[in-house]
């Protein structure tokens, strides 16, 4: 071993720290506030659930009704955690990637309390009554342009840093994560303006909203997702991207397909009648961009199965990968237009494909990365393996619920609508168990993410361990592994640094 | 290893020994990571090509259904009459009480004719738009109501005041119309005679019209108070009667 290979790795080391140093205060803003605002989805979760089965729950105090919960849950769950979980993990990776220092944190840092004001009051706008009711769009119309302006803000510095990298090769992980950065400001802009500013007939309307949303999930968060993914898998096992051209393969093949759905909910609707066929196509179609990814990046995790059992941001990375598996088979057998889709169109399928969309794949791969990216930029190792495998294993337990039952109870929910000699109550009938354990299961989901969110809290504060070795979720093999909360006996003791990368 | 430490190379910018320990000491988490690797060349499996063209087959038969661009030929069935679904008898529409059923019929005439003017609450403008509130022809007798509705009016109304001109309303007007309009504005926006302007008296109001002297011209107040100031000839309808809402013809009830 050479001293020249030392210094040059130790520079590479001490570069990436100061990548990490220079993000530390927006990437853990960005995390802790959307954890906040996750567990806060998840309670307004919850009511909307119970409401569904036992309708005079609450029902004295208007801004508890459903009609306000729900819109105010889901839009949550998607501005207030979703994007602020993809900002944080965006910027964190796009900063790396580029191997370019972050000069804009304290600019990122105010753009991102612009956004969460920017939720805040749209979300208080929701529970008093100003929502618009359009489905992913219900905050008040004051809200778009003050969260375009906050996103522009805070992802632009990434773009610079992308210009002026010193390197000229452009990873997996680069392609998903500009693609995504320009997309989302695509369908955002555009949807607004045909709704709010430019208002047409309210049957396309209703149309261009159903494309927003697929798009929201198909062209940003599944990008987000996979760009992800694909840096933690070989980043974790050190094994190289199984296949490049898969890799390629899948990424356009997502560019070409995914704006094209979205309308098949409309479909029966007086729109142009190829509108709802080609998105019941097209959301077929994604099989082919989303399991090619899917298993490329489940074979290069797999190639390395001791890595794979004891790392935390593994393992959170594959179970959303499994969720994008279910997620795009259920795309097929839940948008045949002939059969399954008029059960789906308007049952509790769509919100259960959504979950399964935001919480079963994104979330996942998301905390997988949180679990990653935090003890860097904090400089401090995660306190408890105990709190990663409850928060693991009851957000597992919480979202197959929540997603199966939401999938399946809404095809029985579908029958029972479709058979109009019955009266409606029977299809409300059908749905009720479905409902009640869809509101359990989201307790395990709020009962997991409070253990996540406290953590998470912690690592903020700086109150992880000061240690060299990650805390696995397996005890390494020697004499250091009785504990259950990983090496404590080697805080602050700047042993060696080469336990396998978590 | 040692005699450098001792003697640092004066030439490199970093001190391998400091910037080391820094590095375990500050950068631990960084310096244990791998790097990532990219290029592998792993074949597809034969099983992904397999599931991806199924999957293609699926969506070209989903496209395929899709028809042409506009075809609304499958969801708009041209000539279409309502017909009872299999196994089901013919019930036909549900039965309204008849003040209910003409009322609904007027609904849609006075948005399309009158709302224009006298405006959705009936009140006018008071300047050019007389009020149908409590006027006095409008709650009095239906002749002279029909004469001013089918022919229009000029010169003063039933305050004495004159208004702008009204123009007739009789054109292509249907004696249901007619009755519709009629029964509408004399039990909406807060007039309530509680009777019902049936079809044929519309009927006996459209001859009455047509066999003016001066049919054709609006009719003036001096008009209507020498020759129509009397009810429409026609059986009156029990306001309670149950009726077919298309056709206003009696219905028995379910």
């Amino acid at each position: 071993m050479s001293s020249a290979n030392t210094t040059t790795s130790d520079q590479d080391a001490l570069l990436r720290a100061g990548i990490d140093r220079s993000l530390r205060h927006p990437v853990m803003f960005f995390l802790t506030s959307g954890a906040a605002w996750l567990a806060v989805s998840i309670v307004l979760g919850i009511l909307a659930s119970a409401k569904v089965h036992s309708p005079e729950f609450l029902a004295g105090c208007s801004w508890l009704t459903y009609g306000r919960v729900f819109p105010a849950h889901i839009n949550a769950l998607i501005y207030g955690w979703g994007f602020q979980a993809a900002f944080g993990v965006l910027i964190w990776m796009m900063a790396r990637l580029s191997r370019k220092e972050c000069t804009a944190a304290g600019m990122i840092l105010a753009a991102g309390h612009i956004w969460n004001l920017g939720v805040s009051l749209g979300l208080v706008g929701i529970l008093a009554g100003f929502g618009t009711g359009m489905p992913w769009m219900e905050f008040p119309a004051f809200a778009w342009p003050v969260l375009l302006f906050s996103y522009i803000a805070i992802l632009v510095w990434s773009f610079i840093q992308f210009r002026v990298r010193p390197a000229g090769h452009v990873y997996i992980s680069q392609w998903y994560f500009l693609a995504a950065m320009i997309w989302f400001p695509w369908i955002y802009i555009t949807a607004n303006t045909l709704l709010h500013c430019l208002p047409g007939h309210p049957v396309m309307a209703n149309g261009i909203n159903a494309w927003f949303k697929s798009g929201v999930i198909f062209l940003f968060f599944t990008p987000v997702a996979l760009g992800t993914a694909y840096y933690l898998a070989p980043k974790v096992t050190g094994q190289p991207v199984h296949s490049y051209s898969l890799a390629r393969v899948g990424f356009w093949s997502l560019a070409l397909i995914a704006p094209w759905a979205g309308m098949q909910k409309l479909l029966g609707a007086p729109i142009p009648y190829f509108l709802p066929y080609v998105g019941a196509a097209a959301t077929v179609l994604l099989f082919v961009p989303l399991i090619t990814a899917a298993l490329n990046i489940l074979r290069t995790s797999m190639s390395s199965p001791e890595t794979l059992a004891a790392s935390p941001s593994l393992r959170f990375m594959i179970a959303g990968i499994t969720g994008l598996v279910v997620l795009v088979v259920a795309g097929v057998v839940l948008n045949l237009p002939g059969s399954t889709l008029p059960l789906t169109q308007f049952s509790m399928s769509g919100y259960g494909f959504e979950i399964l969309a935001i919480y079963g794949f994104f979330s996942f791969v998301m905390f997988g990365a949180v679990y990653f990216i935090v003890p860097r930029v904090t400089r401090r190792e995660w306190l408890s393996r105990r709190l990663m495998k409850i928060h693991f294993l009851f957000s597992v337990y919480g979202i197959l619920t929540v997603a199966l039952i939401a999938l399946f109870g809404g095809l029985q929910q579908g029958i029972g609508q479709e058979d109009w000699q019955q009266p409606w109550q029977s299809a409300a009938t059908r749905a009720y168990p479905y409902a009640v354990a869809t509101t359990i299961a989201w307790c395990f989901i709020l009962f997991s993410n409070i253990f996540f969110f406290l953590h998470l809290a912690l690592m903020w504060l700086r109150l992880g361990r000061r240690s060299s070795h990650p805390t696995l979720l397996v005890a390494a093999h020697d004499h250091h592994s009785a504990s259950p909360h990983g090496e404590e006996g080697d805080i602050d003791n700047a042993g060696p640094g080469h336990m396998p990368a978590h | 290893m040692s005699k450098q430490n001792e003697n640092p190379d004066l030439d490199e910018s970093i001190n391998v020994s400091e910037a080391h320990s820094s590095v375990v000491r500050e950068a631990a988490a960084c310096a244990r990571e791998k790097r990532i690797v990219e290029n592998g060349i792993a074949p597809v499996s034969l099983w992904a090509v397999v599931a991806c063209g199924v999957v293609l087959l699926i969506a070209g038969g989903i496209l395929g259904a899709g028809g042409n661009l506009f075809a609304y030929g499958s969801t708009y069935r041209e000539g279409y009459v309502r017909t009872a679904p299999p196994g089901m008898a013919d019930t036909g529409p549900v039965p309204k009480e008849a003040l209910a059923a003409y009322m609904a019929k007027g609904a849609k005439i006075y948005s399309a004719k009158c709302n224009g003017c006298h405006g959705s609450d009936a009140k006018g403008n008071g300047s050019t738009f007389p009020t149908l509130v409590g006027s006095k022809w409008v709650l009095g007798e239906t002749e002279r109501f029909a004469m001013v509705i089918l022919n229009g009016l000029q010169g003063p109304a039933s305050t004495g005041n004159t208004y702008g001109v009204m123009p007739p309303q009789g054109i292509g007007m249907t004696p249901e119309d007619l009755a519709g309009i009629m029964t509408y504005v004399r039990n909406n926006f807060g007039n309530s005679v509680g009777d019902v302007v049936t079809t044929d008296m519309a009927k006996a109001a459209i001859e009455t019209s047509a066999a003016r002297k001066s049919a054709g011209n609006m009719v003036t107040a001096a008009e209507l108070e020498a020759g129509h100031v009397k009810a429409l000839a026609g059986e009156a309808l029990d306001p309670k009667a149950l009726l077919d809402p298309i056709t206003l013809a009696p219905a028995k009830a379910p």
